[in-house]
């Protein structure tokens, strides 16, 4: 009680005073009833411990009226660390941090997300102990890869949950609204829509039941947000505190939280699988890497990252969080190693993309024109008709088609995998090349109308495209534009890895106009290297 | 699964397929008047006497040419709200994912007919008849390149023709029939186009006639 020794002088003044200065301290130390609580606690002999009794299986009540659960679990845990019994008090969602205030628990573990807006009102201890997100419950005959395919089809959703505007705006999905979850999974079950969209761990409660047991959650959950455990605001940087996330820590290394998991039916957790692993990496002197600092706290690198402020770190991290505390500019593909390594990655596979693509077009269209114009009129005729059907029906179609109407059948047969990329490689290659190859065509007709007996060998076929340039530039050009079609079959180009980047910061801005202003140089710089080539041409032919 | 099966399937899907298709058409009709409305304005700033609009004009095509209408597509679909508020307490401008697409449409389209309409502005007015017709040729070569186009539309949610494959795809449960309901949607696409290109080719050839026109030769956008 930092504030005692100025009362006890108070005190012995006056009598008067004394008297008013009491029912102060009253006043004062209720709210402030968790100062020194450890002590409290140890001298009580009991852990009183906020738990849920209607989120099963993190907390529940048993056929007997008992509770229990995986946070029940814990709390037992943590009780037996102390040394003293435990009381467990149910809370629900309103009242869970109301009754650290009021004195009434000494700790809450009751399935509580780690916000900025409650560690205003709470002390939220670190390291998290668990993590839940968004997942889409979806009938046992879906058959849904990546949560983009959802684009523009009906979801449900229950009224009021914290995601629906966020995953609405981020995954364009129509939102059926219902009022409970029960009308929701009705919804599912109807095909009403294609899944119904919540919260991971109560939908994993759910599949746990009789009835939809043979239900799915096919996506991986998305706006993970870790779980902590809580204490009475006033215990911020206190004894219970580092005792609590000492105890936490222990969790993570010794696999505790990872046995109950499993004894609770939960499905595998990978925030609990990495969090065993960095909690149990040690540096070159053998201690653990995730130590209390000479400050109390633990290092960066252990901490929820969305509370680091740029005061906690240094360099080009600093840089790029102080720019979005000011602004609200949020690079994250820059300041951020592991988004930074997948947008050099999403570029690099852009640039291998155009570049595979302008030059499959460019080989295929004179490849086809030579097939056309120099093998018997049979085959030329073949090769035309062909070159038409690529020409006049939309890549993303052919892509389709060959990567899932083929490619499957081909995987059911064989076990051979088609490459995403060179899939799209090849159909926009074709619908190019074979557009290369028209213009070719028409060129040689030309040439043979003033020329006739006109030999269009290979380098009469150079010569032909040459003459044509403008056109295969456009068309060339063209091709480069398209490539971006790659990331609607999950290639990891430059737009999936920016949507993925939105889908976990929500920075939609600084990530849209990064991706226009890319795409925009990448186009002119195709342009200028083409025309450059094109002027070559022409000087060399002159 | 047998052929018939296969038939009776995708002719039971048909109409939902066709509203699909018509989907296509309407964005990509809307992108071609909203495209062709700029680009004229564009070729007229392209060919005014003050050398400022000139430019601005000749940018702003090489701007519109060259923006990828997959990725701008998506910028719109993130960055445009779903209704744009208007002043004077009317209504609120709806902007639903269809016409975003046909935004990002138009800028191609735009770019096209600048080019196009202002080389064609340079000359003197006796002369322009006979590449007017031409631009019109080319404008409906255009379009159809534009009907391919508007099927990436898909992706933003747009329930047009792959949107409802993919739809029809799910509904089956089973991937038999994936291969299939592709390709039959190809050959609607093949057949539009193919229909559409010879329809501008019948035109062209009996332009050549009546005018007595050199060839007027294929075109190439």
């Amino acid at each position: 009680m930092k504030a005692a020794p100025s009362w006890v002088s108070l005190l012995r003044r006056t009598p008067r005073r004394a008297w008013a200065a009491a029912c102060c301290l009253v006043l004062v130390a209720l709210p402030a009833y968790g100062s020194g609580q450890l002590e409290a606690i140890r001298q009580r002999g009991v852990l009183v411990v906020g738990v849920k009794t209607d989120y099963p299986p993190f907390g529940m009540l048993s056929s007997a009226a008992v509770q229990e659960g995986f946070e029940h679990d814990l709390a037992a845990d943590l009780a037996a660390r102390l040394g003293v019994q435990l009381r467990t008090v149910g809370v629900s969602s309103t009242n869970r941090l109301q009754v650290l205030d009021d004195g009434r628990v000494d700790v809450t573990i009751a399935t509580l997300g780690d916000t900025a807006e409650r560690r205003q009102i709470a002390t939220l201890v670190e390291p998290d102990y668990y993590s839940s997100g968004v997942a889409l419950m979806t009938r046992p005959d879906s058959n849904l890869q990546h949560w983009s395919e959802l684009r523009g089809q009906t979801v449900c959703a229950i009224q009021g949950s914290y995601f629906n505007r966020t995953m609405a705006l981020r995954y364009l999905l129509n939102l059926q609204i219902y009022a409970n979850g029960r009308d929701a999974k009705m919804a599912v079950r109807d095909a009403r829509c294609r899944g119904w969209l919540f919260d991971n761990t109560a939908i994993a409660g759910d599949l746990l039941s009789p009835e939809w047991h043979d239900y799915q959650i096919r996506l991986p959950p998305e706006l993970m947000t870790p779980w902590a455990i809580a204490i009475a605001r006033s215990e911020r940087g206190g004894a219970l505190e580092r005792l609590v996330g000492d105890t936490v820590a222990q969790w993570h290394r010794q696999g505790t939280l990872l046995a109950l998991e499993r004894k609770w039916g939960l499905p595998p957790s990978p925030f609990l699988a990495q969090m065993q692993v960095l909690w149990n990496e040690k540096d070159a002197d053998g201690r653990y890497l995730c130590r209390r600092q000479a400050d109390g706290q633990w290092p960066v690198v252990c901490r929820n990252q969305i509370f680091v402020m740029s005061a906690d770190v240094v360099g080009l991290r600093r840089w790029g969080l102080r720019l979005y505390e000011k602004t609200g500019i949020n690079l994250t593909y820059i300041y951020d190693d592991y988004e930074r390594r997948e947008f050099l990655h999403g570029i690099a596979m852009t640039l291998a993309l155009t570049f595979s693509c302008v030059t499959g077009s460019l080989l295929l269209g004179i490849a086809l024109a030579w097939l056309a114009l120099r093998t018997p009129p049979a085959i030329g005729a073949a090769v035309r008709s062909v070159a038409l059907v690529m020409r006049m029906t939309p890549p993303l179609l052919q892509i389709y088609v060959l990567l899932f109407g083929v490619g499957s059948a081909v995987a059911a047969r064989w076990g051979l995998q088609f490459s995403a990329f060179w899939i799209v490689v090849l159909c926009l290659s074709a619908y190019t090349g074979s557009g290369l190859m028209h213009i070719l065509d028409n060129e040689a007709r030309e040439a043979w109308r003033s020329t006739p007996g006109l030999v269009l060998d290979l380098p009469g076929l150079l010569h032909l495209m040459g003459r044509s340039s403008a056109s295969v530039t456009a068309s060339l050009v063209n091709v480069a534009k398209a490539t971006m079609i790659a990331s609607a079959v999950a290639v990891p180009e430059l737009l999936s890895v920016s949507t993925s980047i939105i889908a976990e910061h929500g920075n939609v801005a600084t990530m849209m106009n990064t991706l226009m202003l890319f795409f925009v140089l990448l186009i002119f710089g195709v342009l200028h290297v083409l025309r450059r080539l094109q002027s070559r041409g022409d000087h060399e032919r002159a | 699964m047998n052929g018939l099966e296969i038939v009776r399937h995708l002719y039971a899907w048909t109409p939902y397929l066709l509203g699909g298709f018509l989907w296509n058409i309407a964005i990509s009709l809307v992108a071609l008047a909203m495209g062709t409305a700029v680009g004229h304005g564009l070729a007229s700033m392209r060919g005014a006497t003050r050398g400022h609009w000139a430019n601005g004009g000749r940018l702003a095509t090489a701007l519109l040419r060259n923006v990828p209408t997959f990725v701008f597509q998506f910028y719109l679909v993130f960055m445009l709200p779903e209704a744009l508020p208007l002043p004077f307490s009317l209504p609120n401008l709806p902007l639903p994912a269809w016409l975003k697409a046909s935004l990002a449409l138009a800028l191609a389209v735009a770019g096209f007919v600048s080019d196009n309409l202002s080389r064609i502005l340079a000359k003197p007015p006796s002369e322009r008849r006979r590449d007017l017709l031409l631009l019109l040729l080319n404008w409906g070569n255009y379009f159809v390149i534009i009907v391919m186009a508007s099927s990436t539309a898909s992706v933003i949610g747009v329930p047009e023709l792959i949107s409802r494959c993919n739809t029809v795809v799910n509904a089956g449960g089973t991937t038999d029939m994936m291969l299939w309901v592709y390709l039959y949607a190809m050959g609607w696409f093949f057949l539009f186009c193919c229909s559409a290109s010879g329809l501008i080719r019948y035109c062209s050839r009996h332009l050549e006639r009546r005018l007595g026109m050199a060839d007027l030769g294929q075109t190439e956008v």
